[in-house]
This record gives structure tokens, C-alpha cells and sequence, in this order.
């Protein structure tokens, strides 16, 4: 399960018994952290934490940190200074070289639009939105803390009163949704200043499994564990049957023809293509290549029978463009060695989260630059 | 009969609480009195969250990184604690010392026993307007010298050490530097982190803080080089154990919070205010300016009232605290050691008064001390026993 998907499951049954609760979100980090900024956890009055804001060194503090915030009933931003060499308690644990910026919000149930309802509100639609927070380094000040969600056209929703800055803040939500990341802008007026971290959500990636043998039984099973939205496709109704997969799947049959009109296929879908079946597979590509704009399809099986698809294509006339074919993957994972159907999942898992990451799949050692991208890190200044 | 109207002017010596301090204070007495080190429960969390804001508010004023402050009684134990610890805590063959003649006696007695354990302690001279030569200070490393230890601004004459020049020194030669910066610090601009420096001292009672309470500046990476001098629970990153002064250090930084935002304003009002004292006691004859020509701190005077004893000056500006040089010596009669090496004689040294204004002096306070001063000056020439 993901991360806010856990913390809002932990938030229900919170409220089912009556247990207030905090919101800890990581919304700044300069220099190196395990967990980068929008990492969130929740704790609740008798201590329990769902999700993590660091690999573990920070959630002692912060614990405390938390329950003060629910005592005070006073959202709160504390600095924790990794980088802190002489500081046995924090520094030189991890060995991370970050000033980490972390707010604290107490939920009120009562309001509709409290922290965890608007990071609801992100992961039930299923579009790119902008999660909004806003905080002051000085640790004095209110902390307006998250306050709105906002989608491409500037629509608000959930707002709960963004303030003045309402108009710069959708500018600005706007450039960060066209650039699909995350945006920290500090806003400067006089001697005030106010960050916001616009943090862009993008809906779950969606896994469309076409084929429903016992390999996706197990390629299924490793991606629900992160998180994707899987659908499960196949024309055998005695395959495609619910009892055989994980409850979070989506099973259904079709015939090929039928595919498209039940799975979402948009820039965050990935298909894999793994019936056994070559012209049930050969069928379903065929659709796919009509549907522009698709990253990734991966097709089980050597790279023979990719050959031979492209021979059968081109004499049907059909010859994918070279966007095209940068989308397919054939054979389709990573050369991770793998022989049984458990490692053959794990290296489509891992070329999937690679592409739609942007990544290039090398080893970290080898990497020179920091394991996280620098820009996502940019902070930008507007003086009023 | 009307109570003497006493003016205070001696703000280099101690400054009175500002009230929004004492107000910031007053509920870590009782309500929030908890020990900052109690992990248990909310009077504890509470304590350390006050702690934290006004680590953050020293580390503001100072430009310093809030892990870098820590907070203990005040400038002297600071320097107790990282003088003699950074020499035991030393395990190089270096083992020198450069310091200055003008420092005030908590450098200058540290030094002395340091001495006694084996250091090799540099006084440098200074020039009669309390100015470093650079070209000696440089000249005075060796590879065995381990610190400078030089004052940021001086508490008799408020001369300013250029501390971003010094500690260029420093640097290039390899060489820890350390400031006492008590007499500075939310009075003018001060940058730890871009100036270069590697430890600072300072006291929150001379910035309208509380006495017992102050903050030393250790650059990161530097903790270890320093031997803890006092043990126990490990607070301050060991340097510094013992259960916080929460009331006192939640004044400290109120106190710091309040010299940024004001220090602007409040240090041209000052300057303006003293380089006008000055001009109106020179109409006097015989009437120096001790340290003047060299950049000093905005509030601060020191003035030589040629062939008149101070003490009687003194006694003769009943409604006026002023004094004779800094407040630890001032029991004694002998002459400042900071105005004799300026190269004032003993009788010139002890003609003169420091003058120290503050947040609340009025003009009114400053037109009436001048009239004061004049008038006893006149008073004392004519009548001279």
C-alpha cells in the first residue's frame, strides 16, 4: 500500500475510535535526506506512526514533536540539522548531510478540509494535482500548514483559505503542474517571508496486465505491494477470475477488442503484454499503436517474436513511429538475470519504475551526481 | 528633598532587562517550568521547544547555523570553557597562543593559567588608538600557534577589531581564531559564518537580557577539537552539561530577537546621540576622546578629562552611573590596562570616565549629563585640591 493510502486508512480508524492524530509532513530538505520532501507520517495521541519522514534517526523527536503540536493544538515547524556532525544524537547516524524541514499539523476531524482530507482528495482523483503547504522558518510564526489542492486550470479544491497569496500561489501551482514537479517558493515581503512547497500528485501509475497465467498471479502480487493501480486482462474466464489475485487488482475478461473501452490507457498507464497467446498479444498492440501517447508496453517473450510482430504489422501496413517504438519494450524487463517468474517480475517491476521515473537503470555506485534529481530541489524567490 | 534624578550610563557594564524580555521570561518560572531534558512528558517537550526558538533567535543575530550556538552563564564561562579546552583538548605539537593587551581580564586570566601550564601566550600591542597592527598579528604565527584570541569590540573604548580581515589570517596560516564578542553582539552587524570565525562568546545581561545567561559560537565540526572542562548529563553536546537556564535562555533569545529587528534604528539614535555627548564635552578644554579615529562601537565613549581625577569627577556627577573603566576592575585604583596601552599615563588613564549609553537613554538624559559634565569639569578646574 502507499504511503498516504496507509496514513489515510491509520486517519479512519483513528477517527472510528476517537484518537486524535498529527500530521507530520517533510516539507523542505537541503542536502542529502533518505526521505525527500512530501514524505509524510502520521501519529496518533497513544503513539502509533504510520509512514516515516526519515530512515528512522528523526521519528523519536518527532514523535514528541507531534504529541506538543496536539497538546498546543498548534501546527509546528521543526528544522532537524543532519548535517550536525558534532550532534551524536542526530548527526553522523545516517551519515545524510540535510537540513530537514518538518511540519506538524493536528487534524481536526471536523474540518472537511483538514490535512488528510485534501491528501484524499489527491489520491482519489485521477488527474495531476497540486498539494499546497505553506510554512515560515521562523519557527515562531503561524504555520499555515496544507491548505488547498489545485488542478490544472486553477481550479481550487478543498480550499481552505490560502490567503493573500491565493493568486501567486495558483500561478505558480500551474508552472509546477506543467512541469510535472514539485515546486519551493519562497515569498518575500518586507522582512516576512512565507515558503510554500507546491507539491505536485500525480494519480497511481496504472498496470495493465494482458494475460492472466499463474506469472502475472505473481508479477500482480509484487505490484500491489507499490502501489499501482493494477487491471488484469484476459480472454479465458478461467484464468481471469478475482479468487486467483490480489484483492486491490482489477480482473476482468475481454477479448482484445474490447480492452481499450475498460482499462484507462493515458501517460501513466503501463501495459504489459503476456497472454502466451501471439495473436491474442499480436491484437492487442495493434490497438495500442492506434493510441497515441502511450510510455510504456512491454511484451513478454524473446526478441524474436518482437521481430516477428513488427514483420506482421508492416504487412498490414502498420510501422510504429520511433516514438512509437521507444515506448515498446520487447522483450520487456531488465537484464537482471532473471529465471523463475518471481526475478522475471521483479526486472519488469524495475524497468517500469525506471521508465516512468525518467531513470536511467545503472548502478547507484556508478552514479556521480546525488541519487536524487537536483532540480526537483529548486527554490525560486518572488519579492512582492 | 527631591531624590537625585540617576541617569545610567554605563550600558557597557550591564543593561536592564528590556520589559518584552522579562515578559518572554516569566512563564518558564512557573507554568512552563519544565526541564528542557525531559523526554517523558509535555512540561519537558514544552521547555525544549522554547529553547530551540531562542537557539534560533541567537543563531539569527549572530548568522550563525542554530547547531552551532550554545548556551551557558554568560561570556566568562564561556571563555573558561573554550580557552583551556581547546589547548587540553589539543593533541598537536602546537601550543601558542596570540592574543592582545587590551583583551578583558576573562581571555587575559585564562591566558595566564594556560601560561602556567605550558602555553606560549603573544600579547600584541596596539596603536594609541586601540587599532591591531595586521602585518604583527601575521607576523606573530608560527606553525606552532594553534589560536588567535582577539576581542571583537573593546569594552572600555568600544574600538572594533576588523574580525573578517583577522580571521582571513587565521585561515590562511591554518589557525583557529576565537572572539570575545560580549560588547558587540546586538550592537552592530555581526556575521559569524561569513566572518571566518571559529568560536565567539557573549552575554546576554549586556543586550537587555538577564544576567547568568549568554551563548558561545562553535563552528561546525569544531566540537570535538574541545575537551569538556565540566561533566555530567551531556547537555550541549557535552560541552556545556548541567540542566539548562530555560527562563534565562528563553530571555537571551528574546533579547537577540529584539537587537536584529531594532540594532538599525537603535545604533545610528546611539551614535548620534554619543558623537554629540563627545562634541559638547569637548567645548571643555583639555578634553580627549580616548580611541577615537578608529571605528567603535555606536554607544560607547571614553573620555579623558586632562588633570582631573576621575574619582572626583565621579563624585561629582551624582545623578550619573558612569565609571571608571570596566566594571570587574573598577574596585581598585589602578589605572585601566586597556587606556595605559593605549599609551596614556597613569594620571591621563585615570582622568578618564567611560560613557556608555543605552536603548532607554532620552536626549533629555544626554543633555543633562552634559550639562553635568561640563559644569563639574569647571568646578574641578577652579578648585583644584
Amino acid at each position: 500500500m502507499k504511503e498516504s493510502a496507509a496514513i489515510i486508512s491509520a486517519y479512519d480508524q483513528a477517527c472510528v475510535a476517537g484518537t486524535r492524530t498529527v500530521l507530520a509532513t517533510v516539507v523542505q530538505v537541503e542536502g542529502s535526506s533518505y526521505r525527500r520532501a512530501g514524505a509524510r507520517m502520521l501519529v496518533d495521541e497513544l503513539g502509533n506512526m504510520t509512514g516515516a519522514i526519515s530512515g528512522g534517526c528523526l521519528e523519536g523527536d518527532a514523535l514528541r514533536k507531534a504529541l506538543l503540536s496536539l497538546v498546543q493544538n498548534r501546527n509546528k515547524l521543526v528544522t532537524y540539522d543532519t548535517n550536525d556532525e558534532d550532534d551524536a544524537q542526530l548527526g553522523a547516524q545516517l551519515g545524510c548531510n540535510g537540513v530537514i524541514q518538518v511540519l506538524f499539523e493536528p487534524v481536526d476531524p471536523l474540518n472537511a478540509n483538514n490535512p488528510v482530507e485534501l491528501l484524499r482528495l489527491t489520491t482519489s482523483i485521477q488527474r495531476p494535482v497540486v498539494l499546497v503547504c505553506l510554512f515560515s522558518l521562523m519557527i515562531a510564526q503561524d504555520q499555515p500548514g496544507t491548505l488547498a489542492v489545485i488542478e490544472e486550470g486553477g481550479q481550487h479544491l478543498g480550499n481552505r483559505n490560502v490567503g493573500a497569496w491565493e493568486s501567486l500561489i495558483t500561478a505558480e501551482a500551474q508552472e509546477a503542474l506543467l512541469r510535472k514537479q514539485s515546486q519551493f517558493i519562497r515569498f518575500q515581503e518586507d522582512q516576512h517571508s512565507l515558503h510554500a512547497f507546491l507539491q505536485v500528485v500525480e494519480p497511481p501509475l496504472a498496470l495493465v496486465l494482458v494475460g492472466a497465467g499463474n506469472d502475472t498471479r505473481v508479477l500482480s502480487g509484487m505490484a500491489a505491494l507499490l502501489g499501482w493501480d493494477i487491471f488484469i486482462v484476459d480472454g479465458r474466464p478461467s484464468h481471469a477470475n478475482p479468487a486467483r489475485f490480489e484483492p486491490a487488482c482489477q480482473v476482468m475478461v475481454a477479448k482484445p477488442e474490447e480492452l481499450l473501452a475498460k482499462v484507462p490507457a493515458h501517460d501513466r498507464t503501463a501495459f504489459v503484454l503476456m497472454t502466451h497467446n501471439y495473436p491474442y498479444d499480436l491484437a492487442v498492440l495493434k490497438l495500442l499503436l492506434a493510441k497515441p501517447g502511450l510510455p510504456y508496453v512491454g511484451l513478454l517473450g524473446p526478441k524474436k517474436k518482437f521481430y516477428r510482430m513488427m514483420e506482421e504489422l508492416a504487412t498490414d501496413g502498420i510501422r510504429p513511429t520511433e516514438a512509437q517504438l521507444a515506448g515498446i519494450y520487447g522483450p520487456v524487463g531488465l537484464e537482471l538475470g532473471a529465471e523463475s517468474p518471481a526475478e522475471i517480475a521483479l526486472s519488469i517491476l524495475a524497468e517500469i519504475q525506471a521508465v516512468f521515473a525518467g531513470a536511467h537503470a545503472v548502478h547507484l555506485r556508478d552514479r556521480q551526481a546525488p541519487i536524487h534529481h537536483q532540480e526537483e530541489v529548486r527554490f525560486k524567490t518572488v519579492i512582492l | 528633598m527631591n531624590p537625585i534624578r540617576r541617569i545610567y550610563l554605563d550600558h557597557n557594564a550591564t543593561t536592564p532587562v528590556d520589559p518584552r524580555v522579562l515578559e518572554a521570561m516569566l512563564p518558564y518560572f512557573q507554568g512552563h517550568f519544565g526541564n528542557p531534558n525531559s523526554l517523558n512528558h509535555v512540561f519537558g517537550w514544552e521547555a525544549a521547544e522554547a529553547v530551540d526558538l531562542a537557539r534560533d533567535q541567537v543563531s539569527r543575530l549572530v548568522g550563525a547555523a542554530s547547531s552551532e550556538v550554545f548556551f551557558c552563564s554568560g561570556a566568562t564561562e564561556a571563555i573558561s570553557l573554550l580557552l583551556p579546552g581547546l589547548f587540553e583538548g589539543n593533541h598537536s605539537p602546537r601550543n601558542h597562543l596570540i592574543t592582545c593587551v587590551t583583551e578583558h581580564s576573562a581571555v587575559l586570566d585564562s591566558c595566564r593559567y594556560l601560561e602556567k601550564k605550558g602555553v606560549e601566550v603573544t600579547r600584541l600591542p596596539v596603536s594609541p588608538n586601540g587599532q591591531l597592527n595586521l602585518n604583527q598579528l601575521a607576523d606573530s604565527i608560527t606553525d606552532r600557534t594553534l589560536l588567535i584570541c582577539l576581542m571583537h569590540a573593546n569594552n572600555e573604548t568600544g574600538v572594533i577589531h576588523p574580525l573578517t580581515d583577522i580571521a582571513l589570517i587565521a585561515r590562511e596560516k591554518g589557525v583557529l581564531f576565537m572572539t570575545d564578542a560580549t560588547q558587540s553582539v546586538g550592537k552592530i552587524p555581526l556575521h559569524l559564518a561569513a566572518s571566518g570565525v571559529d568560536f565567539a562568546v557573549w552575554s546576554a545581561h549586556k543586550l537587555y537580557g538577564p544576567k547568568g545567561a549568554g551563548a558561545f559560537f562553535v563552528r561546525k565540526g569544531l566540537v570535538k577539537k574541545l575537551q569538556p572542562r565540566i561533566f555530567g548529563g551531556g547537555q550541549e553536546k557535552a560541552l556545556r552539561p548541567g540542566t539548562l537556564n530555560v527562563p534565562g535562555i528563553v530571555g537571551l533569545g528574546k533579547a537577540c530577537e529584539i537587537c536584529l529587528e531594532e540594532m538599525p534604528t537603535e545604533s545610528k539614535r546611539l551614535a548620534t546621540m554619543r558623537d554629540l555627548l563627545e562634541s559638547e564635552v569637548k567645548l571643555e578644554e583639555d578634553i580627549q576622546v580616548n580611541g577615537q579615529g578608529s571605528l567603535r562601537l555606536p554607544h560607547t565613549t571614553n573620555i579623558a578629562f586632562q588633570g582631573i581625577d576621575g574619582i572626583k569627577l565621579i563624585r561629582a556627577l551624582p545623578g550619573l552611573a558612569v565609571s571608571q573603566g570596566a566594571a570587574c576592575s573598577s574596585a581598585t585604583v589602578t589605572p585601566s590596562h586597556v587606556l595605559t596601552s593605549l599609551g596614556l599615563s597613569t594620571d591621563k588613564a585615570l582622568s578618564s570616565l567611560r560613557i556608555g549609553l543605552g536603548r532607554f537613554t532620552t536626549e533629555s538624559d544626554l543633555h543633562e549629563a552634559v550639562s553635568q559634565i561640563r559644569s563639574a569639569v569647571k568646578q574641578l578646574r577652579q578648585s583644584p585640591s
